[in-house]
């Protein structure tokens, strides 16, 4: 399926309005299993590659994040549910520290200065970067905040989301780590092939 | 909202409009042309923790409307290297820019701007002679700005809206009543929330302040067809018909902006409209939350389709202004001081912070 908005922004008011019914009256094991529940399969093209300012100043392309599963994720500092998932976000970066997946945050169209003193009090170890003049967000079709879009290595977008999720929750990280892609082959000594060792 | 509650509010919308004002009993909201008032504006900033080089820019009252809105001398005092006052090229929106020197140890830019301002009401029941617009100033207030597409969604919002009214004033007010009775004020929104109106339609989340609301108002309208500006300014004196929340609440008037929007009809020329004051009284006015049926809320909704008070300063009507002097993206509008320090936006939603104040004081007209 191709890049499509209108269907894209069709099927994720769906699944807001599929997960604000169903998680108010779930038992423990179904709730467990709803953590995802926003989280939606889009066998649709990511949107487009894009270079932005990260808070340091540098420029970050989404290219060099290829070969990670990659969380793109749209936020606001005054959207009260970004703020509540970017603890998610980071608590999910922590929980997968050394696997290869990656989070790139994206503010829309915020002073900067506002944006920086929001993670001095909320520190993150992800990437955030500045859509300072909303061209990624309109490029990817952004509509609501928050929204996140999850790439896998090939940087093809796998699943999306347009509501705060519980990022570190089993159901959730699973659905991820089936996005990994396969370890490197190895030898037969156990070796990574191409590896820089000894021999 | 589904196609059904779409006509049941038309068809709410338009019997509210329809019935008489005697009908609404005791509030009274009735701007009429009358005594200027004037005001002295205040404006000053003071860039906290100076650090590489710093400019400001102040929006200047330059609205010049000789029938309510008459822009005096603006006078400043300042300690930058240089102080201008320019022009926005497209709008005409003016500003103040002050450019400090690197070092500076403690910028400072105050600026005082005389400006007089009367009530505002026109009859649209009786046409005019009022010209009608120049190409190039209609297809400037026809078309879509950043945060005011006119296409797509609001296009489609737009024609189902107006599918039954005849005139452009037929439809100019079945899309104020339509904003009226399908928005709310959202409290929460920290400031004028930069209101991305496609967003606002596509989401079914259409919420915020006065540009937000007022700015989906203005989209509707363009994309119908009818010339429609966003007028940008300050509440600068309380309300003389008793409206708290439609009114400066002291001489502190640092948070009081407030835009407004004019739709041009055939005959009429420019008339005024808010419907985010329609929406600010059923959230604000004493005792808060009112019903869309108040009194208070009908005396407001009657009137502000023709009219509006003067207590209010309009600086301009402009969109995607580019600051002169800085690399950030064009701002949706200039509404607020705005300030760089190390070539950093500062945030002008936190003037405490800033840090600016605005004072009115209220002068002999």
């Amino acid at each position: 399926m191709g890049w499509n908005p209108r269907v894209l922004a069709g099927r994720l008011l769906g699944a807001a309005l599929l997960d604000g019914a169903t998680t108010g009256c779930l038992t423990i094991a179904t709730a467990t299993r709803a953590a995802d529940a926003g989280l939606l399969p889009w066998d649709g093209e990511a949107g487009p590659a894009f270079a932005l300012d990260d808070l340091a100043g540098q420029r970050r392309h989404l290219d060099e994040f290829h070969g990670k599963v990659v969380l793109v994720h749209f936020f606001a500092t005054w959207c009260a549910r970004c703020v509540d998932e970017m603890t998610s976000l980071q608590k999910l970066t922590v929980k997968t520290r050394g696997r290869t997946l990656v989070v790139v945050a994206i503010d829309v169209a915020e002073v900067e200065l506002r944006v920086r003193a929001f993670f001095e009090a909320l520190p993150v170890d992800f990437p955030v970067l500045l859509d300072r003049d909303r061209a990624v967000t309109k490029a990817w079709d952004v509509v609501s905040l928050p929204t996140t879009f999850v790439l896998e290595a090939e940087l093809r977008s796998r699943l999306v989301t347009a509501t705060d999720l519980d990022w570190p929750a089993p159901a959730t990280v699973a659905r991820l780590e089936a996005l990994y892609p396969p370890p490197p082959p190895q030898d037969r000594t156990g070796k990574t092939r191409g590896s820089h060792g000894e021999d | 909202m589904d196609r059904r509650d779409f006509f049941v509010s038309i068809a709410a919308a338009t019997l509210a409009a329809t019935l008489p004002v005697t009908a609404w009993a005791q509030a009274i909201f009735a701007p009429k042309p009358g005594p200027w008032r004037a005001v002295d504006l205040v404006t000053r900033i003071e860039i906290t923790k100076p650090q590489g080089p710093m400019q400001a820019w102040i929006p200047l009252p330059s609205l010049n409307e000789p029938e309510w809105n008459r822009p005096g001398e603006s006078t400043w005092t300042s300690n930058a290297a240089t102080v201008t006052r320019v022009k926005d090229p497209r709008y005409g929106a003016e500003m103040l820019h002050a450019v400090w020197k690197d070092g500076e140890a403690a910028p400072s830019l105050e600026v005082t701007s005389r400006i007089a301002m009367r009530d505002r009401a026109i009859d649209l029941s009786k046409p005019g002679t009022a010209p009608a617009l120049g190409d190039a100033e209609s297809r400037l207030n026809l078309a879509g700005t950043d945060l005011i597409p006119v296409d797509g969604i609001v296009k489609q919002t737009a024609d189902k809206i107006v599918a039954n009214a005849r005139t452009d004033a037929d439809k100019a007010r079945a899309i104020y009543n339509w904003v009226v009775e399908n928005t709310h004020r959202n409290d929460a929104t920290r400031g004028c929330r930069t209101g991305d109106i496609d967003s606002m339609l596509r989401t079914d989340n259409i919420s915020g302040k006065c540009a937000d609301l007022n700015a989906l108002y203005v989209g509707l309208a363009r994309a119908a067809g009818i010339p429609e500006r966003d007028v940008y300014g300050l509440r600068v004196l309380p309300s003389q018909f008793g409206y708290k929340s439609l009114g400066a609440g002291s001489a502190n008037v640092t948070k009081a902006q407030h835009c407004r929007a004019e739709v041009h009809l055939a005959g009429f020329g420019w008339a005024p409209v808010d419907p985010a004051d329609v929406r600010k009284v059923v959230l604000e006015e004493p005792p808060a939350n009112l019903a869309i049926g108040d009194p208070k809320v009908v005396a407001a909704r009657n009137a502000l389709f023709g009219a509006w008070e003067g207590n209010w300063v309009a600086y301009n009507v402009a969109h995607d202004v580019a600051l002169p002097g800085s690399k950030q993206p064009k701002l949706g509008f200039l509404m607020y001081p705005q300030a760089e320090r190390a070539s950093l936006l500062l945030d002008a939603l936190d003037p405490d912070n800033f840090k600016y104040t605005i004072t009115s004081k209220d002068v002999a007209a």
